[in-house]
């Protein structure tokens, strides 16, 4: 590739900005890498804690469903569950984490009063009740878990874009501008020292010639 | 069977003690609870519900296969106990039977209310209170709640739905249909005891049967609508009919449920209650609790048909005692088919 530059001078000027450019570039990207793997820690963490939160209200939830269904049967459980009035809401806003868009997933009438909920009170039991409890909960814990999860892949895909740019300055960009610019730097020295060579030879040469244009008026004054 | 007549308690107590002793006891739940859906529907072909399975064995598998034989059995022990009844025996069950009438109607509300399957609303139905097959499939033909709701006029339920209907068209929510449906079943079973009954007759104890039902179906509306903490009037969720509480209490005793507790403690449940409240005030399911209520009222009525063995109690201890197997079987069903332990589902069995 540094045979392609041409060595001049200005061409080692570019490639003087451009490392510079690229170091701190690298410098910067290597912070944003950094901290976007503390970030990730940090919602790593989160992560499994709500996962292992969802995994755990899903089998409570499961159980409760299956209880009801066994008790009230599912027609029953069905129809309590489709005679709900207000459907759940998801309001998706956006938050920026070091460079990240990252969605903020709001939800509303997931938990309801009971009466709220569609089915007779007078009579049904409390294993209905404590099913759409258990499915309320596990619904909050599913939108929290996409929440934090996307936000997990979303700053993943960031860091390994992230660990690519640092490492292509690193191990790409910034060697073969270093290897241009030493190129150049050593094609403008040898440029250098052969015009000083070659002016050398010129002065000798015009020395001789003025050396032999001497001798010869000499000669000639001699000679008349 | 006829509702005119002397009641013959003899002989449905003579044939009910046969049956009785037919029954599931702990035994054979030890057993199921070791079982997979199939082999329970096998264990259950060695039982009295083998005609159901071996009738309905060749269209349904598994647990759909128990559930239905479960209904089916069921249905066809309480046609038969109202076949057998006369006079004012047969009236008396009927009256309490009709809890099925209640829960088929509230099935065909939430089967057309949720489109459901015509096949799947009837299979949820259990034919055994007033309402005949023929009646019953009137109501799974209807296109409509309203339909349904006419088709139910010059039933005990007529009176309750005409203003319910109207709050549900308002509202659009099966609320006031289904809370109505109950309310006319219970305040229809009318426990005031005869004025010339002595205290201890077999009617003032079926009347006092009733009212313990009652009364536990308040507490327990009760309790639920104290733990949901929502602002809704109280006293719209209470039966007529119990003595453990005045509609005009409930909304004091909604708002404490210490006061609650202490009331039902302080009642003739109390000592029945006792551990299964303490329970309540430390656990947050109220699940426990109904269990105890079931198992007391379950209790309650054995005691009443030990003591008077020629009357509707023995009668009305057998219809609570099948009910109570039969969920007692599809919870163990049900909890083999979503792979819950034998401890978790033996928490959901009801015995004595």
């Amino acid at each position: 590739m540094a045979q392609d530059i041409k060595p001049t001078r200005k061409n080692l000027m570019e490639i003087e900005d451009r490392i510079d450019l690229s170091e701190r570039g690298h410098d910067t990207l290597e912070q944003k890498r950094d901290g976007l793997i503390m970030e990730f820690m940090d919602i790593l963490d989160q992560s499994q804690d709500v996962r292992s939160g969802l995994e755990g209200d899903y089998e409570t939830a499961q159980q409760k469903i299956n209880m009801a269904r066994a008790m009230e049967g599912d027609v029953a459980v069905s129809g309590a569950a489709a005679a709900l009035e207000e459907y759940p809401e998801i309001t998706v806003e956006s938050m920026n984490i070091m460079g990240v868009v990252v969605p903020q997933i709001e939800s509303t009438k997931v938990k309801k009063s009971f009466d709220k909920r569609g089915y007779g009170i007078l009579g049904t039991s409390a294993r209905i009740d404590e099913a759409a409890d258990a499915y309320e909960e596990l619904l909050e814990s599913i939108v929290l878990a996409a929440e934090v999860e996307t936000a997990m892949k979303k700053m993943l895909t960031e860091i390994e874009t992230t660990k690519r740019r640092v490492n292509a300055l690193e191990f790409k960009l910034l060697p073969e501008l270093h290897e241009g610019k030493e190129y150049i730097d050593q094609k403008l020295e040898e440029k250098e020292r052969e015009e000083m060579f070659r002016m050398k030879k010129v002065k000798d040469k015009k020395e001789a010639q003025e050396e032999a244009a001497d001798e010869a008026a000499a000669a000639e004054s001699t000679g008349a | 069977m006829s509702a005119s007549g002397p009641a013959n308690y003899e002989y449905v107590v003579a044939r009910i003690r046969h049956r009785r002793a037919g029954l599931f006891g702990d035994d054979e739940y030890r057993k199921l609870l070791r079982m997979g859906t199939g082999e329970i529907a096998r264990f259950m072909e060695d039982s009295t519900y083998k005609d159901a399975v071996d009738s309905l064995a060749s269209r349904h598998r598994g647990m759909d296969l128990v559930e239905y034989a479960l209904n089916e059995g069921l249905a066809a022990e309480f046609d038969a106990l109202l076949s057998w009844s006369e006079g004012r025996l047969y009236d008396q069950l009927a009256k309490y039977l009709r809890k099925f009438d209640a829960w088929n109607v509230k099935t065909v509300f939430r089967g057309l209310y949720s489109h459901a399957d015509t096949d799947a609303i009837r299979a949820d139905l259990v034919d055994a209170g007033e309402f005949d097959a023929a009646f019953l499939d009137e109501l799974l033909s209807a296109d409509s709640v309203e339909t349904v709701v006419d088709a139910l006029s010059g039933t005990i339920f007529d009176t309750y739905l005409e203003p319910a209907f109207a709050d549900y068209e308002d509202e659009d929510s099966l609320v006031p249909l289904e809370n109505a449906v109950d309310r006319a079943y219970y305040e229809n079973l009318n426990p005031s005891q005869p004025a010339t009954a002595a205290q201890d007759s077999p009617e003032a104890l079926y009347a006092e049967f009733l009212t313990a039902e009652i009364d536990f179906r308040n507490a327990r509306n009760a309790l639920r609508l104290a733990r949901s903490g929502v602002s809704v009037d109280p006293a719209a969720y209470f039966i007529e009919g119990g003595t453990l509480f005045e509609a005009s209490e409930m909304t004091t005793l909604v708002e404490r449920q210490s006061d609650l507790v202490s009331r039902i403690q302080d009642s003739t449940y109390g000592d029945e209650l006792s551990t299964a409240l303490t329970a309540l005030e430390e656990s947050d399911s109220l699940i426990g609790f109904e269990h105890a209520l079931d198992r007391a009222l379950l209790s309650y009525s054995d005691h009443l048909s030990y003591v008077y063995p020629t009357s509707v109690c023995p009668v009305l201890a057998y219809v609570l005692a099948k009910e109570r197997e039969v969920d007692n079987i599809r919870a163990i069903a049900r909890g083999r088919e979503a792979g819950m332990s034998e401890d978790e589902i033996q928490a959901e069995l009801v015995m004595l």
